[in-house]
């Protein structure tokens, strides 16, 4: 056997290729500055807008720049953020998670604009809420236009025939929600003569800890700080508490009953609905706008008899008390870069655009879309008109799944105008939204430390913040105990989170107030 | 021992070329003329070369970042040196005995049940006399390595998962008790890594060796018969001699991929509750460095990993020639 010498050359390098592939990006220089466009990079649902289709020509003639958009996948957006970030085609406005560690050592080492005294003169730029726009900053400097979302989005969303066929009455506390969790489990709710069904569906959780998971807001429910909570004088992490231990204990129980799917650790959270929809399970905890997918879901599944989605909020404990989860009022900022916006003037012509984009008529159409053309307005809410001629299905779906992600001031559950369904059990889980956010922000138990990020929890949060969440998952599943959960949290505590809840505490006491 | 060539001289050269002893040095003139000769013959080497210099050693330059808090946005030249700093974190912190243990586990089983498999079933394969079995067989067993990691990750949830797993069901049924969600438990992570390993490169694996195995001579094996040696004592005798070569050149490029265990099939099975032993140097480095954006800390735990596979794949050579085989090298 012959072996051309080329080959140790070739096997060699196979073996530290891995790590080049991290390192292999050049430093050109930007691209000369020409502001008739605008580079966007933010998510998408669905599939990517034709560039040059009706909403992109609506919304460029609002603004008066062309626009060049790239659109990154939900599902990949954190990824693609992070090598964006390392590239030197950072878009002129980025859509980005502030608290991201990448994020946080670009906007400090100065590639975006810091905005905290720049946006006063634009109207529709200029923080709505003195308290979310805090919550947007980084340790109260404001590097992106938060993109607005309803304050408190929890809910429970729970198949109403079912409930109707066992005799239960819509659950008020987690008690209840176990009972009815049980019953949907034990007592054959579709009627079909096997045991075939079970209570709560809950998908393989993408996100961290306190990243509004069904696990987190049941933690809450029992009283649990949402993130960080103040006990005995200073802030500590959530899952230090014991009201984190009883939740996951209770939650453990209904898991050991088989009133939980047994994929709960592994669930695509994409196919999330189809359990409920299929009616294998009864029960979602998850965001309000959850409810009208369901039911509109259900509509198409069958069109004649589709009411059997209804929604609760936040839910009592045991003992009666209420305690809600309340949103961070934002899903991630607009970020101005540095890269090719140079001088002061640059910006007010790139904040001017966006400032014109988010007005009322950009809103509309960001939120809602081109009126006459796929909505009409009707007593101020929008009705969906046309939507079985094919063009008008693409500007629909071109705003719900992707151009509503533009929005700062009207976005994904705060259109710019409320939406009217064209059947009763739809518009009314659309209406209780308002009614149970209302009722539920009394009871919100709000993090104190959502402005701040610990510099550790930069550092290291690549090896803290899976520490708990795995935790969690592996203590329910009946993987570990009870005891070595505890010391997992512990292991957070030695692998670098002291330092971070020390941060945390100091740079929280800084915080203007 | 002592049947190795002249180490750097080709055992094809031309008899025309007169043999320059290897101590003498050559003249500049005489270089020269030499890359003269043969100016064809590196004209086509040339875009071999280019090719690797351009992709596999100018992204080099890029690892220094390793020694370096990286921030994109100042630049390689801009972001501060911090020496050894990624790697004492790596070393010192909770991740490195687990992301080791995991690492070497799978290699080993990979080296104990996978290596060998493509090896028996060539022989299984050399033995049948029938041409069209033997060739359809071939082309079967080959095709599960054309399907991505994807498709076959998907293969094994729809498989194995508590919900709906077929083959879970089944087993279920004969053995009783709670269904087991496979997918979801460590302790059958590795075995299912083993078995995924197994059905998509067993068949692939067998090319090389059957090729080894269609150059033996066969009046080696007419000769044994004559002398009564039975299909066993061939089989120690003459096929495995005849294949050693290529078995060992494959142990060597193997032992340099210990380190490299599969970066997409582990990460298609990892979820949180098998995270604690099928996190392995691989998806660790694209976890930290491209999802949470590290970038110098994954390069430094990718440098390392790269280090670590350049000594195995050197020791493996060295230990190959001292055992009396050829190496790659």
């Amino acid at each position: 056997m012959k072996i051309p010498k080329g080959r140790r050359l070739a096997a060699a390098t196979l073996a530290v290729s891995t790590a080049m592939t991290l390192a292999a990006c050049g430093e050109d220089e930007p691209k000369a500055a020409s502001f008739d466009t605008i580079t966007v990079m933010t998510r998408l649902f669905g599939t990517a807008p034709d560039p040059n289709g009706e909403m992109q020509q609506a919304i460029q003639k609002v603004v008066g720049k062309k626009l060049d958009i790239t659109w990154v996948p939900n599902a990949d957006y954190g990824e693609k953020l992070n090598v964006t970030l390392a590239s030197n085609n950072i878009p002129d406005l980025l859509v980005a998670d502030e608290k991201a560690p990448a994020f946080v050592q670009a906007a400090t080492a100065g590639a975006f604009w810091d905005l905290t005294d720049k946006l006063d003169k634009y109207p529709n730029l200029k923080p709505a809420s003195e308290r979310v726009g805090l919550n947007s900053s980084i340790n109260g400097k404001i590097f992106g236009i938060y993109r607005v979302r309803p304050e408190l989005r929890s809910a429970v969303m729970i198949r109403k025939d079912w409930l109707a066929k066992v005799g239960l009455q819509e659950p008020q506390s987690v008690d209840d929600l176990y009972n009815v969790a049980k019953a949907f489990t034990e007592q054959d709710p579709d009627g079909n003569g096997k045991k075939d069904t079970y209570g709560l569906i809950i998908p393989k959780w993408p996100g961290f800890y306190a990243s509004s998971s069904p696990y987190d807001t049941m933690e809450t429910w029992f009283g649990a700080p949402n993130g960080w909570g103040e006990r005995g004088g200073k802030l500590v992490p959530g899952f230090d508490t014991e009201e984190f231990i009883q939740a996951n204990r209770f939650l453990k129980k209904w898991i050991d009953e088989g009133l939980v799917n047994k994929d709960f650790a592994t669930l695509d959270s994409a196919n999330w609905n189809d359990p409920f929809v299929q009616g294998k399970g009864g029960i979602i905890i998850d965001v309000n706008v959850r409810g009208t997918d369901l039911s509109v879901r259900m509509k198409d599944k069958n069109p004649k008899d589709f009411d059997k989605v209804t929604m609760v909020g936040n839910l009592k404990r045991s003992d009666g008390q209420k305690f809600s989860l309340p949103f961070t009022g934002y899903n991630n900022v607009v970020a101005i870069s540095k890269q090719r916006i140079r001088t002061e003037d640059q910006l007010d012509d790139v904040l001017s655009a966006l400032d014109k984009m988010q007005g009322k008529e950009g809103s509309a159409l960001l939120s809602n879309g081109i009126e006459g053309r796929n909505y009409k307005l009707e007593d101020g809410k929008a009705v969906l008109i046309n939507q079985d001629d094919p063009a008008v299905k693409i500007v629909q779906n071109d705003v719900d799944k992707a151009f509503i992600q533009l929005g700062t001031r009207a976005s994904v559950g705060l259109g710019q105008y409320p939406f009217k369904y064209p059947d009763e059990p739809t518009q009314k889980l659309f209406d209780l939204r308002d009614t149970l956010m209302k009722e539920d922000l009394k009871t919100a138990v709000y993090n104190p430390a959502l402005p701040v990020i610990a510099p550790t929890q930069v550092q290291k949060g690549q090896t803290l913040n899976l520490i708990v969440p795995d935790a969690r998952i592996k203590f329910l599943s009946g993987a570990i105990t009870e005891e070595q959960l505890r010391a997992e949290i512990k292991r957070w505590y030695s692998s670098g989170g002291t330092e971070v809840a020390q941060e945390t505490n100091d740079l929280v006491s800084k915080l203007p107030k | 021992m002592a049947t190795d060539l002249v180490p750097g001289v080709a055992p094809d050269t031309p008899k025309t070329q007169p043999r320059v002893p290897r101590v003498t040095r050559k003249s500049p003139a005489r270089r020269l003329a030499l890359l003269l000769r043969h100016r064809w013959l590196y004209l086509m080497l040339l875009p071999g070369v280019v090719y690797f210099l351009v992709f596999k050693y100018w992204p080099m330059y890029g690892l220094h970042i390793a020694f370096k808090d990286y921030i994109p946005f100042l630049g390689y030249s801009g972001s501060p040196w911090v020496g050894l700093k990624h790697f004492e974190e790596l070393f010192t912190g909770g991740d490195f005995s687990r992301l080791m243990t995991n690492t070497l586990i799978l290699a080993l089983l990979t080296i104990v049940f996978v290596f060998p498999a493509p090896i028996v079933v060539a022989l299984l394969l050399n033995e049948l006399r029938v041409n069209i079995v033997k060739r359809s067989v071939q082309s079967l067993i080959y095709i599960p390595h054309f399907l991505s990691w994807t498709i076959v990750a998907s293969l094994t949830y729809l498989l194995f998962s508590a919900d709906f797993g077929v083959l879970a069901g089944y087993i279920n049924d004969i053995f009783g008790g709670q269904r087991t969600d496979y997918v979801a438990q460590e302790e059958w992570f590795r075995p299912l890594i083993i078995l995924q390993l197994l059905w998509k490169q067993t068949g692939w694996g067998t090319i090389i060796y059957l090729a080894a195995l269609a150059s033996v001579d066969t009046q080696l094996y007419e000769a044994a018969r004559v002398d009564g040696a039975g299909r066993w004592r061939q089989l120690w005798h003459i096929t495995l001699p005849a294949i050693r070569p290529a078995i060992v050149v494959m142990a060597i490029l193997t032992s340099g991929n210990i380190m490299d265990t599969g970066f997409e099939q582990i990460w298609l099975m990892t979820s949180s509750l098998n995270r604690s032993v099928a996190e392995v140097f691989d998806t660790y480095v694209y976890y930290v460095g491209i999802s949470q954006g590290a970038f110098s800390y994954g390069t430094a735990v990718g440098l390392f990993k790269g280090v670590v596979g350049v000594f195995l794949i050197v020791g493996s050579n060295w230990l190959a020639k001292r055992l009396g085989q050829r190496g790659l090298y």
